[in-house]
């Protein structure tokens, strides 16, 4: 069911002066998880923008390239288009409305369902993956923990039934136990529902861990590309990304 | 009558008036939560449809009933005209270049009323019944009581409206983080447009009972004016805030009628707004995110 994403060549300016990306190529198949790996400032937040239809809202345009899920291109498609299109991305930070209980996350997220499916039966599948967002249910969504939160804003993606899901730094600011228990759940998505996943991390070692194809971009390009096998036991990626030397050297 | 009841019936027929204060105030506010505009051509909105209620009853004979229907879809068709011609090509630009669209806005509509129907009062025919309302001893005029009723009625449904339905939903997710709100598959530019409705609405039901109240001249849209207190004292973007102020509002100029002389009753809304403003930028009742803990 799912559609392969293809990114081709893809140059990026951000108020008509700043270039964001300068050739960016990336492919995730279907239900495969693909993980973006990079430096700070290196693109990645900005590709997936584009994918999601985000730049115009943040003075940002597509000037070359392009981006098609199973042929269709979706530059041409608004934000909210892309969604209903089946790729919903789940935002760096968060980004739950916070004075809005845990359920109304929920049901603004059924805006962006493509198939009729009771409501019941979509909050169902994620009260089923994540047991303590029903406790939760009724509270406003700005008082649960950091990873509550993480958990609420992948249970929207759940409730739209995408067939890609965007995943931008999920693991930011919370603790490695949490950090697991969200992984070993986003993994269990990506295997039960088929539902394929485009991974930005900062945290290498789990991103190679989870995916099973990479790429890393340095300013605004893939330079490596591998699956994960591979990039894990590429001496940079060891050297810049999971800090081996250094742990050797200690 | 004594003093105190004198005060009673002077606070009974302010807070009444505050009703209708309440009502435009949320239109005000319903636009400024979805778009960060604050739309300045309230005022004449409301009067502009008064007019085609009276057009609708009047000049074309089909009654009270019939002319308010006609004048709500006029007045939203308008509301809809100038968001999408005049209000979306200016998001994302600067707040103060937005304020001075719906500025504009607001003259060329008291400029068109006017070429239209003159300067002088109109007697739109009477919604509300004259017949005093009497509580105990105290007497509170009908059209006030009535509009009161009817804005109540209103401002509740909407609320109940907003706060339980899946639109109201989508309201709320863009007016709290528009970028986050397209990431659900809410079109963030329909609910812009869908509240520019609702304020037309809320609009509408105001400037008909406002002209049934006063009378109808192209001057009615100033009232909203004073709601420009209402709605700094509530806070910009708190629906519940402004409600509270406008009767705290509604209740003051009363007041101030009743101890000082009636030039006062123009400025004690400033100076209240004025007074909050400095003790709290973020107005009463304006939202603090929640923090979390």
């Amino acid at each position: 069911m799912a559609a392969v994403l293809e990114v081709k060549d893809l140059e990026v300016v951000y108020q008509g002066v700043i270039q964001a990306l300068t050739s960016l190529s990336l492919t995730v198949p279907e239900g495969a998880i693909v993980t973006l790996l990079g430096a700070n400032g290196a693109g990645k937040t900005t590709t997936l923008k584009a994918i999601s239809g985000f730049l115009p809202l943040e003075d940002g345009r597509v000037t070359r390239g392009s981006i098609t899920i199973g042929g269709q291109d979706l530059l041409k498609l608004a934000p909210h288009q892309i969604v209903r299109r089946g790729i919903f991305q789940v935002r760096e930070g968060r980004h739950v409305f916070s004075e809005m209980t845990v359920e109304e996350n929920l049901i603004a997220a059924t805006f962006a369902q493509r198939a009729a499916r009771s409501r019941k039966e979509a909050f169902d599948e994620v009260y089923n993956y994540f047991p303590i967002l029903s406790q939760r249910r009724h509270q406003a969504a700005g008082y649960l923990s950091g990873g509550e939160q993480q958990m609420l804003a992948i249970g929207r993606a759940l409730v739209a039934d995408p067939e890609m899901i965007l995943l931008d730094e999920p693991s930011l600011g919370l603790a490695p136990l949490i950090v697991k228990e969200i992984f070993e759940i986003i993994a269990r998505i990506n295997r039960e529902k088929r539902v394929s996943m485009l991974l930005v991390e900062q945290n290498a070692v789990i991103a190679l861990k989870y995916a099973s194809y990479g790429y890393v971009i340095e300013s605004g390009r893939t330079v490596l590309e591998g699956t994960t096998e591979k990039l894990s036991a590429d001496q940079d990626i060891q050297k810049f990304y999971l800090g081996v030397e250094a742990h050797e050297a200690a | 009558m004594s003093p105190l009841q004198q005060f009673i019936e002077y606070s009974i027929v302010g807070i009444a008036a505050g009703g209708i204060y309440a009502l435009i105030a949320l239109g005000i506010v319903l636009i400024f939560k979805s778009s960060r505009t604050f739309n300045f051509a309230m005022g004449e909105m409301m009067m502009l449809s008064a007019y085609f209620f009276y057009a609708a009853a009047v000049t074309f004979a089909l009654g009270p009933f019939l002319g308010m229907i006609v004048a709500l879809v006029c007045s939203i068709a308008v509301a809809l005209v100038i968001e999408r011609v005049a209000i979306r090509p200016m998001l994302g630009r600067p707040f103060i270049a937005v304020v001075m669209v719906t500025f504009g806005i607001g003259s060329i509509i008291r400029g068109i009323v006017g070429m239209i129907w003159g300067p002088n009062d109109l007697q739109i025919p009477a919604i509300l019944s004259r017949s005093p309302i009497m509580l105990g001893d105290i007497f509170v005029p009908g059209k006030t009581a009535r509009a009161f009723a009817i804005a109540v009625v209103i401002v509740v449904g909407l609320i109940a409206y907003l706060r339980y339905s899946r639109a109201g939903v989508a309201l709320r997710a863009a007016a709290a983080d528009a970028v986050t709100a397209y990431s659900m598959g809410i079109d963030v530019r329909r609910i812009i447009s869908f509240t520019w409705v609702l304020a037309a609405i809320t609009g509408c039901i105001s400037g008909v009972l406002m002209a049934n109240v006063n009378t109808l001249t192209p001057h009615l849209g100033l009232v909203a004016l004073n709601v420009l207190a209402v709605v700094i004292l509530g806070g910009m973007n708190s629906i519940g805030g402004v409600l509270i102020a406008g009767f705290i509002i509604g209740w003051l100029e009363a007041i101030t009628g009743l101890f000082l002389p009636t030039e006062f009753r123009e400025i004690t809304p400033y100076i209240l707004a004025l007074i909050v403003l400095l003790v709290r930028p973020t107005g009463l009742f304006g939202t603090k995110e929640i923090e979390r803990i």
